[in-house]
């Protein structure tokens, strides 16, 4: 494990941990700790807080468009205003916020808007959104704009902001009108932000949650006025990921907390069985066996956030049912095939969706790698073409903090020349990853990076080298060809001369007729050399797959489901 | 009339022959097969000492020349392009050398190929070869000459048509110069008048003039040849020729592994020719001297010696390992001495004490039959 992660600036920033957090502020407002830690919520760095502003808006709009059932459309649109200052807008076609709403939504932390329904989701805690109307309060000293309707003819539009102290929400200036409109537009301005056009650029993150999500529309104004549209190339809406409860090896103390201080239980015990997943009366009484002196008959309201992290760990030391994968929602090969395509135009595009898996002996996961070769695949710059690895948890683009992420390492440690790639580095190739899984398990709370667990790390590994080999079949298949198309050019050019010196050596034939045969004969000779290349290449492939189930047996760790799930 | 008639017929052959091997490449195209043809293999796997008739020839191993292969197609093109120029020059009744064939041949496959049909002429001499050997033909059988080496003087008339004229050569009255041999003594050369006991061939040029001088072929009423080093193609044709009409043939070299070899290139034929051998080999050649043993038998030859150098030790250790001279124990003794005592002596040294004695050298071994086989 790495000892923190690294901003784009290159700057360590700290790795605290959620638990770390939780533990210090205790009696203060969430809102207070966050604005002293802001850099836990990604807002460290000028380019990375702005990319991490786009990202909380738009994983919001598109979390509530699928909710809805609506196929979304974003809008985003970066202003640049004086003396640094940034405008950020977005806006989208979703199902808008009811005003009562609003407040909780945008001005408050942990408000229980969303952790309560435990799904797969891109942002997952409720603190995304309101965090940006911090953000933009603390270093603009303006509130956020709001405008929502969920399309019932009214529009409602008001300012947010959050009251730090007490972590509740501010509203003012309310204005409510008749209109054609539905959706929700957040206007926010931003000091200590910056634009550029970097691979940690919004615009790249926008392009890429294009790729994960194809059914979107997006559409991008960026500072200079530059417009950029992603079209939406899949009518299809994913599929709602089932709401599941908690399962007790993938819950965060936070979320325990939180989920304590509102739960209708009367008693820790019975918070525990009817709350979170796979907990029975008869695993509580092993909890206590191994937390003799914590009183499980006390209301769950009463917890500290520490007696939450003590049952986080108890959590640990007890075997479970695995959780059920029925949660999970891949974005599947047709729609990554599809995104892939009409964004890199690839020469030669292989995905593959996997099949669940487990990791810390519980936590079902699924990884979606694609590898797309040639066209615009890899990144284009002026020193030429070099390789670009695409990292996604859940749909949502991982831009920062790279080199700590299992998904990168996983794609290094493939033996690329294997494939018929023999300099990685500069391929013209983009790696896609999409890790998918009610719990990823993140290296640090800016959440960029995916911790390197084995079976997280062998799964990519080996979901990576499933269509490098595709790729591999590929481009020797190609090699192979233009071989074949430079001997037959070899010989083609001597047709000619040949023709015509041999009707005077011969006295008989035409140069015509001699040209033309011999161009079917050398054509035909090809055609067979094909058919034999084909035999030899057949056991050459069957060979590689074999030496690789081997190497692959040790990570395919079956998931035990009980009889529910099947 | 007729002498006419048999200029043509002496090209008819070749031609036919190049005809005949374009009409089987326009067969193979005709039937949609990859065309190709077949030429016997010239390397030392291929080449072998034949016992019976006592010269090196080529074995049975074939190759297989074809188009539609990446690293034989331009050869194929080329190998037809000069067969094709081959037989224009026949029909024409025009000669010229292989460079003159290969700037005929030196010019661009087209405008959008950046290339030309040759480069160099190092492309079209093993070309010629391969056609000379699938073919069974020398060069000279197409017209194709070489440069002229060799000089030859002795009772000989000879009918030489060429460009057209017809003239007639007395190689006994050439002077002190002698008549240059010329590449080719078959196609419209015509023996008219050999008269002569033997043949003489020496190896260099300045033993000839000392012999021509002292009128030994007129004397001996012999035919005396120089090569002028290792005999061309045109004097071992010459020589084959002669001996053809049942002159003995007597060769007459340094006493040197250099000398030697260029005796064995006139008897055995050499390697690299082992196609042409049949038309080229002398194997009823003998050999006079200068041998190693003579130091014996001469006394002030012993002081004329000079050492051998690399090369020679090196070919007379090649020539050890040779099957058709190792099985001469004559042979053998005198390439050991060479190796042993690291000397060589030169022709020339037999004019040491007295510039006829090369004369009385030459008749004393033949009169005496002291000659190696």
């Amino acid at each position: 494990m790495p000892d923190g992660n690294e901003n784009e600036n290159g700057e360590m920033v700290s790795p605290k941990h959620a638990d770390d957090i939780f533990e210090e502020f205790k009696e203060h407002s969430v809102a207070e700790f966050f604005t002293k830690n802001k850099q836990m919520l990604g807002f460290s760095g000028k380019l990375r807080s702005l990319t991490t502003v786009i990202h909380e808006y738009v994983t919001n709009s598109l979390d509530a468009c699928e909710e809805a059932g609506i196929l979304p459309d974003l809008t985003v649109k970066i202003t640049e205003l004086p003396e640094e200052h940034m405008l950020v807008k977005v806006s989208d076609n979703g199902p808008g916020i009811p005003k009562s709403h609003i407040g909780r939504a945008l001005g408050q932390m942990l408000s229980g808007t969303k952790f309560h329904r435990y799904m797969q989701q891109r942002g997952q805690q409720g603190i995304g959104a309101t965090g940006c109307t911090m953000f933009a309060q603390l270093t603009s000293g303006k509130p956020i704009h709001v405008r929502s309707s969920t399309g019932n003819g009214m529009i409602y539009e008001c300012n947010v902001s959050v009251n730090v102290k007490t972590n509740a929400p501010l509203i003012s200036d309310v204005t409510e009108y008749e209109g054609d409109f539905r959706g929700l537009e957040v206007t926010a301005e931003f000091a200590d932000v910056k634009y550029d056009r970097s691979e940690y650029s919004p615009l790249e993150y926008l392009k890429r949650t294009a790729i994960a999500n194809p059914h979107a529309e997006i559409y991008f104004v960026d500072p200079a006025g530059k417009k950029v549209r992603f079209p939406r190339v899949s009518q299809m809406l994913p599929d709602r990921p089932h709401e599941v409860q908690p399962h007790p090896l993938g819950v965060e103390p936070h979320v325990l907390y939180e989920m304590m201080r509102i739960s209708p239980a009367r008693k820790v015990g019975s918070f525990l069985t009817s709350e979170l997943a796979r907990v029975t009366p008869s695993k509580v009484d092993e909890l206590k066996v191994v937390m003799p002196d914590f009183d499980f008959d006390q209301p769950p309201q009463n917890i500290t956030w520490n007696d939450a992290r003590r049952l986080v760990n108890a959590f640990k030391k007890i075997k479970w049912v695995a959780p059920s994968a029925d949660g999970l929602r891949s974005i599947g090969n047709e729609q990554i095939d599809v995104a892939l395509r009409s964004l890199l135009k690839p020469e030669y595009l292989s995905v593959r969706s996997r099949p669940p898996k487990v990791y810390s002996g519980g936590v079902p996961f699924i990884v979606e790698a694609a590898i797309a070769y040639g066209g615009s695949a890899g990144k284009h710059t002026e020193s030429g073409i070099s390789t670009e690895i695409m990292r996604f948890a859940n749909r949502s683009p991982l831009l920062f903090d790279a080199g700590g992420c299992a998904v990168a390492k996983a794609v290094r440690a493939v033996d690329w020349k294997r494939y018929e790639i023999r300099d990685f580095d500069n391929a013209p190739i983009t790696v896609f990853v999409n890790f998918v899984s009610a719990f990823v398990p993140y290296t640090g709370a800016g959440k960029q990076s995916i911790s390197s667990e084995p079976e997280v790390f062998d799964e990519i590994k080996f979901a990576v080298m499933d269509v490098a080999r595709d790729v591999q079949r590929y481009l020797s298949g190609k090699v192979r060809e233009e071989r074949k198309e430079a001997k037959r050019k070899a010989i083609m050019r001597y047709i000619h001369q040949l023709a015509v010196d041999l009707p005077l050596l011969a006295n008989t034939g035409t140069s015509e007729e001699l040209e033309k045969k011999l161009t079917a004969v050398v054509f035909t000779r090809f055609k067979a050399e094909e058919a034999e290349e084909n035999e030899e290449h057949k056991t050459r492939e069957i060979m590689i797959e074999e030496s690789e189930s081997e190497a692959g047996e040790t990570a395919e760790n079956k998931i035990e489901f009980d009889e529910e799930d099947m | 009339m007729a002498k006419k008639e048999t200029s043509e017929n002496a090209s008819e052959v070749p031609l036919n022959k190049l005809v005949g091997l374009g009409r089987d490449i326009v067969q193979d195209i005709q039937m949609e097969h990859s065309p190709s043809f077949y030429t016997p293999v010239r390397s030392r796997s291929n080449i072998f000492f034949k016992e019976e008739v006592g010269t090196l020839t080529l074995g049975d191993k074939k190759e297989k020349r074809t188009f539609v292969h990446v690293s034989q197609a331009k050869k194929f093109m080329q190998t037809v392009a000069i067969a094709s120029k081959l037989k224009s020059f026949l029909e024409q009744g025009l000669h010229t050398s292989i460079r003159g064939l290969y700037y005929q041949l030196k010019f661009s496959l087209g405008e959008d190929l950046d290339e030309d049909l040759f480069e160099e002429q190092s492309e079209s001499n093993p070309l010629i070869e391969d056609l000379e050997a699938s073919l069974d033909l020398k060069r000279e059988d197409f017209n194709l000459s070489t440069d002229r080496k060799g000089v030859v003087a002795g009772n000989m008339i000879i009918r030489d048509k060429f460009g057209g004229e017809e003239s007639v050569i007395d190689a006994s009255k050439q002077g002190r110069s002698g008549w240059m041999i010329p590449s080719d003594v078959d196609n419209g050369m015509e023996f008219v008048d050999v008269n002569a006991d033997y043949v003489l061939v020496v190896e260099k040029d300045a033993l000839w003039q000392r012999l021509n001088e002292d009128k030994f072929w007129k004397k001996n009423n012999c035919i005396l040849i120089t090569p002028k080093g290792q005999a061309s193609r045109g004097t071992r044709r010459l020589i084959r020729k002669l001996a053809d009409m049942k002159l003995p043939i007597y060769v007459f070299t340094d006493c040197d592994a250099w000398g030697w070899y260029i005796y064995w290139a006139i008897k055995t034929g050499s390697m690299n020719l082992a196609f042409l051998n049949k038309s080229l080999a002398t194997p009823e050649a003998r050999f006079i001297g200068v041998t190693m043993s003579d130091l014996q038998n001469y006394d002030f030859l012993k002081k004329l010696t000079i050492n051998a150098k690399d090369v020679d030790i090196k070919r007379a250790e090649e020539m050890k390992s040779y099957p058709w001279i190792a099985r001469h124990k004559e042979w053998v003794e005198e390439l050991d001495i060479v190796l042993k005592t690291r000397k060589k002596l030169e022709q020339d040294a037999l004019q040491g004490q007295k510039l006829t004695f090369v004369g009385e050298y030459v008749k004393n071994k033949i009169e005496s039959g002291k000659v190696l086989p």
